[in-house]
């Protein structure tokens, strides 16, 4: 965690805003579904409470917690009580792993009569050399929470549910996984920010062993794996169980799915667990596709830290790394808003449909996306002619 | 040292721990759901041990896949908790308990005449692009092994479907 | 007296014990248990024992093949438990139950 106690300290406080950011995002997250989903049915939505209906959020979690905390009387309580929490672990655990920004520089400075030697910090909670292999490791435990959550409800509407659910997320996995593939074998790396970091310049690529390079577009993933993308965003829709994959919590057929017995905070935490995932999906997308936390050729790393290059390191640095910062959020943000506007817009599968889909179109053509990917890479890296 | 040995006996606790509760609760669905836990516990194991990329789909394949399958198939059946979990018969039990004692008595006994416990120093560290080399082994040195792994799987798959659409069979009614 | 030594400096050995002691709990629950899933989660359990000895020894001798014979293990475990699992529903479907006692009625 770190050499004395002030890293360890500031590392320590960085996790902790980290799991706040997820569980801030989810009321601001709400207020703009409901609000957008009534801009998108020419309604107004809740705007009554506070200016634009913001303080909404307020009065819902506060209706949250006074609502009454009810088991079911022949359920698993212990497993009933755990359903929510594990639904918010992987989501925690797979947005620490994932980095913001790019790392703090701070030199060594003086303070309360010591010496601080020179530090640097990360932007994100933990820095794994195979974050993408543990990204998908932690967010495959998600399946989990919602078949607890069924089997302990003791209620068939709810075991229908999780059963739903966990054959869904087994079934994308696989063509989750392998949309990614192609990504990794372009870039060569597992570590999120490596991979930004290559994603931060001119879009240059070799064309059968001859360097090609354009320098008005950005390097970025979506210009050499399109198909990719859009295997990986639609899977993304699957695993968080947002429209049009809600099949878990139909509820034309099944009340609620997996969190009908739920009431309260319980069922918030279901509610946190299901926006963190959209938060980790768009911001896989963002980092596999879009360039991460730069947007070449106005705002990377180089040229932002010139914009602060009168101001002490230290300081430059920090400002950098807002910067970029700001850059994430924002192109997250618009990823949010594409899974909110699918939610409003497209209609729910049906179950065979949606069994029809992941393995019979989404996962040859993920197949075929990683084999067309290795051998695209294979020709045009080749030096040919020497 | 001292942390090294901390992280291990707590995660040796936690692996051992759910591990006993695995083999002993009567629920089949809470024993799944301790063998999830025995599993990542495990793949602390594997992080610590430095074998980064194997963690990792330790947590994909054993806690994501498999035994997703297990806890799914499990709450299909709906199976009331077992009453009488163990099998019967005192006798057997009591000799099947002392065989596998027997077995770790001499597993242990081994381990622990075989290599010398002060000898143990740091052991060679694996390098930070042990993932790639990995890569490179499998489809290099192993990959006749990786082919034929694959064939298996195929052959696994076609057997599974084939299996669970099977009509006739044991005591099937014409 | 412990040896203090012996217990604090973590090593290969360390790693063998435990993996020795999840061996033979995942022993007894294939020899004991009546349900046949318990069953298939005890050979689990065995494999999962093998895989950490594997990876201890990859650490101690410094060489990645340890780390590909677990790689093979685990898809072998994978397969293993699917077929395994099918054939445990396609049983429950002809008797309602998975007790390994009934299994003894099984004829072509």
């Amino acid at each position: 965690m770190g050499s004395d106690w002030f890293e360890f300290t500031v590392n320590f406080i960085k996790m902790i805003l980290i799991f706040l950011m997820m569980v801030q995002i989810v009321p601001l997250l709400v207020w703009v579904e409901r609000r957008g989903s009534a801009f998108i049915q020419n309604r107004l939505g809740p705007n009554r409470v506070g200016p634009l209906g913001l303080m909404q959020l307020l009065a819902d979690a506060v209706k949250f917690l006074t609502k009454e905390e009810f088991v079911p009387a022949r359920g698993h309580s212990m497993l009933f009580y755990l359903a929510p929490i594990a639904a918010m672990i992987p989501a925690t655990l797979a947005l620490a792993a994932i980095p913001l920004s790019v790392p703090i520089h701070v030199e060594a400075f003086e303070w309360l009569g010591q010496n601080w030697g020179p530090y640097v910090f990360k932007f994100q909670g933990y820095d794994f050399g195979i974050g993408i292999v543990f990204v998908l490791g932690v967010s495959s435990l998600a399946a989990y929470a919602l078949l607890l959550a069924g089997y302990a409800s003791n209620n068939k509407y709810a075991l229908f549910g999780a059963l739903r659910a966990s054959a869904q997320t087994i079934s994308y996995e696989l063509a989750m996984g392998l949309s990614i593939v192609g990504v990794i074998l372009l870039f060569g790396t597992f570590s999120f920010s490596e991979m930004v970091t290559a994603q931060a310049h001119a879009l240059s690529f070799s064309f059968f062993g001859q360097p090609v390079e354009i320098s008005w577009l950005p390097n970025w993933g979506i210009f050499y794996q399109p198909l990719g993308a859009l295997i990986l965003f639609a899977a993304m829709f699957a695993e968080a169980n947002r429209l049009p994959f809600d099949l878990p919590e139909a509820e034309g057929e099944l009340v609620a799915g997996y969190h009908t017995e739920y009431s309260g905070f319980k069922f918030n935490m279901f509610f946190i667990g299901e926006y963190g995932h959209m938060l980790v999906a768009s911001a896989l997308m963002v980092i596999f596709y879009f360039g991460g936390y730069t947007l070449y050729p106005w705002l990377t790393p180089a040229t932002v830290s010139s914009w602060f290059a009168d101001l002490s390191p230290t300081k430059a640095s920090l400002f950098t790394a807002l910067v970029l910062h700001v850059v994430l959020l924002l192109k997250i943000v618009v990823f949010l808003w594409i899974f909110i506007w699918a939610r409003w817009t497209l209609p729910r599968f049906r179950y065979d449909q949606l069994m029809d889909l992941g393995w019979r179109k989404m996962l040859p053509w993920a197949l075929f996306n990683t084999v067309v990917t290795a051998i695209a890479i294979l020709v045009m890296r080749h030096q040919w002619g020497q | 040292m001292i942390y090294e040995a901390l992280g291990f006996y707590s995660l040796s606790l936690f692996i051992l721990f759910f591990a006993y509760k695995t083999i002993t609760v009567p629920n089949p669905v809470h024993s799944a759901l301790y063998l999830v836990l025995t599993m990542m516990g495990l793949a602390g194991t594997f992080f610590n041990l430095g074998a980064e990329f194997i963690a990792g789909v330790q947590l994909i394949v054993y806690a994501g896949a498999v035994m997703v399958l297990f806890v799914m198939v499990l709450m299909l059946f709906d199976l009331k908790a077992e009453l009488r979990s163990f099998s019967r018969g005192l006798l057997s039990g009591s000799l099947k308990v002392m065989a596998s004692a027997l077995l770790a008595g001499m597993a242990l006994g081994a381990i622990k005449n075989s290599v010398d416990p002060a000898g143990l120093q740091p052991p060679a560290e694996i390098s930070a692009n042990a993932t790639r080399q990995i890569g490179v082994l499998l489809y290099t040195q192993y990959l006749f092994a990786f082919e034929v792994l694959g064939v298996l799987l195929l052959v696994v798959a076609v057997g599974v479907v084939a299996v669970s659409r099977m009509k006739g069979g044991t005591h099937a009614k014409h | 007296m412990l040896n203090t030594e012996a217990l604090l400096n973590i090593g290969t050995n360390h790693y063998l014990f435990l993996s020795a002691i999840l061996f033979s709990m995942g022993m007894i629950a294939v020899l004991m248990r009546k349900n046949v899933i318990v069953m298939l989660m005890g050979i689990e359990l065995m494999l999962n024992a093998v895989n950490l000895s594997f990876i201890a020894f990859a650490r101690e001798s410094g060489q990645l093949s340890g780390h590909i014979m677990v790689f093979f293990v685990m898809t072998i475990a994978a397969a293993e438990a699917g077929v395994g699992l099918a054939l445990a529903v396609a049983i429950y479907k002809k008797f309602h139950e998975i007790n390994i006692r009934f299994f003894e009625h099984l004829r072509g």
